[in-house]
């Protein structure tokens, strides 16, 4: 009881009725996908949705908590290589896959909470965060880059410098191994659940306080809050959401390389989130879908320009929807919309 | 009878570069006093403040809260030891609710809330007839009101002790009689009051005893008889304010 309420708080888009049957009716037509598309299509479904975890992480560390970060996709190349060294490894046991799923959570975590704990108790000027997050993420891939040689071997699984990491095992349970449709829905119910976790999480004085922090970091740490614990919580896990996205995606392309953690797959989440609306979870969802899903169709057509694109997107969308475009569209006059006091807690900061 | 100090520090210092912001300051504030600082702009109000509550850490001296040093506690730790702030420019979360505001600032306190700071809060929260208004957006208060809901944040945590810079600037003289008369009803419900203030008729309703900073230092203290009649403290300070 508790909780449907926190599922229906203030801190996200929709809380009407018809919103929810709404909900319920796209995520009906997800869960039907394979009765009308063919499973390569499921599959690139499956891209779009994957990379919605590490966006959700992003929203709640930038856009509820005020904290920018560039670095995200380092936690995914994290999660991904880490997986693969794993996986790759224990290939004699049906178990690898999930060890080298919680091994590559795991990884990120205590990777998050090192960098986290000296940015956050170190007290580093907020401005400087996101630079710190780009480094880090720049600074991987260079290392990654150079890792082609024979020594860069780790057991049976060759990191394989720019080349990357090739042949990583699928996602795998008992015998049951998810691919095609079957990691379609897997993609899928771990999208759903990440997000109704974000948005209770939001919803709850976790979020009140993460809100706070973003509003004014030392109004909240003269009413008693140790900011940087919190900081740090939502740091932490913003790079396993990141680095669950990097697990979906090696066990579904089977691959990485250095490039995934480089100056464009860098930028983009940023551009997803903003694009969408950065303190609206359910924004941050859809438009990280539909742009993958443009982004796709872009470069799918030869076309050498979806960078310049999406970059293109970016700008417009900030100059004249600056609080995203999918929260602009939510936030129209809808003829049946009733609701005219606003509860919920918006971010005027530009 | 001599209580024990709410609020103390020994020999106080903290410079920013070339200038000495705190210069060997020692402050006493009794338990149950409403001390009244004052002085000229620049004078180190607000750094005397943002030391006590541990925004910045002093170059040098000790800081005791209730008899305990804290000298080396993040600010966080004294306000659950039971300090609270209002800043000099007001810092309630003006995009967030009244009601999200106050739950913010009452939740994380809550445990050592008793029941004379719950009855404190909530006769504050009448007075400043904040009471109705829950579901609308700070920035949304008129000026005097917003000033309140941020005194009324401190007070939801259950302070013994609490520091206003400068509460009633840009309050009508209406508003601003109004607000000593809170903090004196306060006061009598046994709540400290640490208040630097410019408005000398709002310093003479409600101070016990006044200290006069001057350019860091203590320059003058005593009841607010002694200090308006002190002259250098008359022609430098109060004409200015
Ligand atoms: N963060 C800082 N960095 C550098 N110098 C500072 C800083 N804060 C205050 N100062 C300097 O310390 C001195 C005291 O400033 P403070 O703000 O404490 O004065 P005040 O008495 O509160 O003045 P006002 O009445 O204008 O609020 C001033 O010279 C000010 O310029
Ligand atoms: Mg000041």
């Amino acid at each position: 009881m508790r909780l449907l309420h926190l599922v229906n708080g203030g801190e996200d888009l929709g809380r009407s009725r018809w919103f929810w049957i709404g909900f319920a009716a796209v995520i009906l037509a997800l869960v039907a996908l394979p009765l009308y598309q063919t499973e390569f299509e499921a599959s690139n479904a499956s891209y779009y949705l994957l990379n919605i975890p590490l966006a959700l992480g992003l929203s709640m560390l930038w856009g509820y908590c005020g904290i920018l970060s560039f670095g995200q996709v380092a936690y995914f190349g994290i999660a991904g290589y880490a997986y693969g060294v794993i996986a790759g490894n224990l290939t004699e046991t049906s178990w690898g896959p999930l060890v080298g799923s919680v091994g590559g959570l795991l990884l990120c975590a205590a990777v998050g909470a090192i960098f986290g704990y000296f940015v956050f108790f170190g007290r580093v000027q907020g401005w400087i965060v996101p630079i710190l997050t780009l480094v880090f993420t720049l600074l991987l891939e260079t290392f990654l880059g150079q890792t082609a040689g024979y020594q860069w071997r780790i057991g049976a699984v060759q990191l394989g410098g720019y080349n990357g990491m090739t042949g990583i095992p699928p996602f795998q349970i008992g015998n049951f191994i998810f691919q095609g449709y079957a990691f379609y829905f897997f993609a899928l119910s771990l999208t759903v659940a990440v997000y109704f976790i974000s948005r209770i999480l939001m919803n709850a004085h976790f979020g009140k306080i993460m809100i706070a922090i973003r509003e004014d970091v030392l109004r909240t740490e003269t009413l008693g809050y140790d900011v940087r614990f919190y900081q740090l919580g939502v740091f932490v896990l913003a790079a396993m959401l990141a680095g669950l996205s990097g697990l979906l995606y090696v066990q579904w392309g089977n691959y990485i390389t250095p490039s995934q953690v480089g100056l464009l797959p860098a930028a983009l989440p940023v551009i997803w989130v903003a694009v969408g609306g950065r303190n609206r979870l359910l924004a941050v969802a859809i438009a990280t879908y539909l742009l993958n899903w443009i982004n796709y169709t872009l470069s799918e057509a030869g076309n050498q320009y979806a960078p310049v694109i999406m970059g293109a997107l970016l700008l417009l969308v900030m100059l004249f929807f600056p609080r995203g475009i999918i929260v602009a569209i939510a936030e129209l006059r809808w003829p049946w919309r009733r609701d005219v006091t606003p509860v919920s807690v918006q971010d005027r900061s530009a | 009878m001599k209580m024990q100090p709410a609020i103390s520090t020994v020999n106080l210092t903290k410079r920013f570069g070339g200038v000495i912001a705190t210069d060997g300051v020692d402050l006493s504030v009794s338990s149950g006093e409403i001390r009244c600082i004052i002085g000229p702009n620049g004078a180190g109000k607000s750094t005397l403040f943002a030391l006590l509550c541990g925004i910045h850490a002093p170059d040098g001296g000790e800081i005791l809260l209730g008899g305990r040093d804290v000298t080396r506690l993040p600010a966080f730790r004294r306000v659950r030891l039971g300090l609270g702030l209002t800043f000099q420019t007001n810092r309630a979360y003006h995009n967030l609710t009244i009601a999200q505001n106050l739950e913010i600032a009452r939740r994380r306190n809550s445990a050592r809330v008793d029941s004379d700071a719950l009855r404190r809060y909530q006769h504050a929260i009448g007075l400043f007839e904040l009471d109705q208004l829950t579901d609308l957006p700070a920035r949304a208060l008129p000026h005097h009101q917003l000033q309140w809901l941020e005194i009324a944040m401190v007070l939801a945590g259950g302070p013994d002790v609490i520091l206003l810079d400068e509460p009633t600037a840009g309050m009508s003289p209406e508003e601003t009689m109004q607000t000593a008369s809170v903090l004196r009803t306060l006061n009598g419900m046994g709540l400290t009051i640490v208040v630097v203030e410019h408005d000398i008729a709002f310093v003479r309703e409600i101070a016990h005893r006044v200290t006069v900073l001057h350019e860091g230092r203590i320059f003058a203290e005593g009841s607010v008889a002694e200090i308006t009649a002190h002259e250098d403290v008359r022609n430098i300070y109060l004409g200015r304010a």
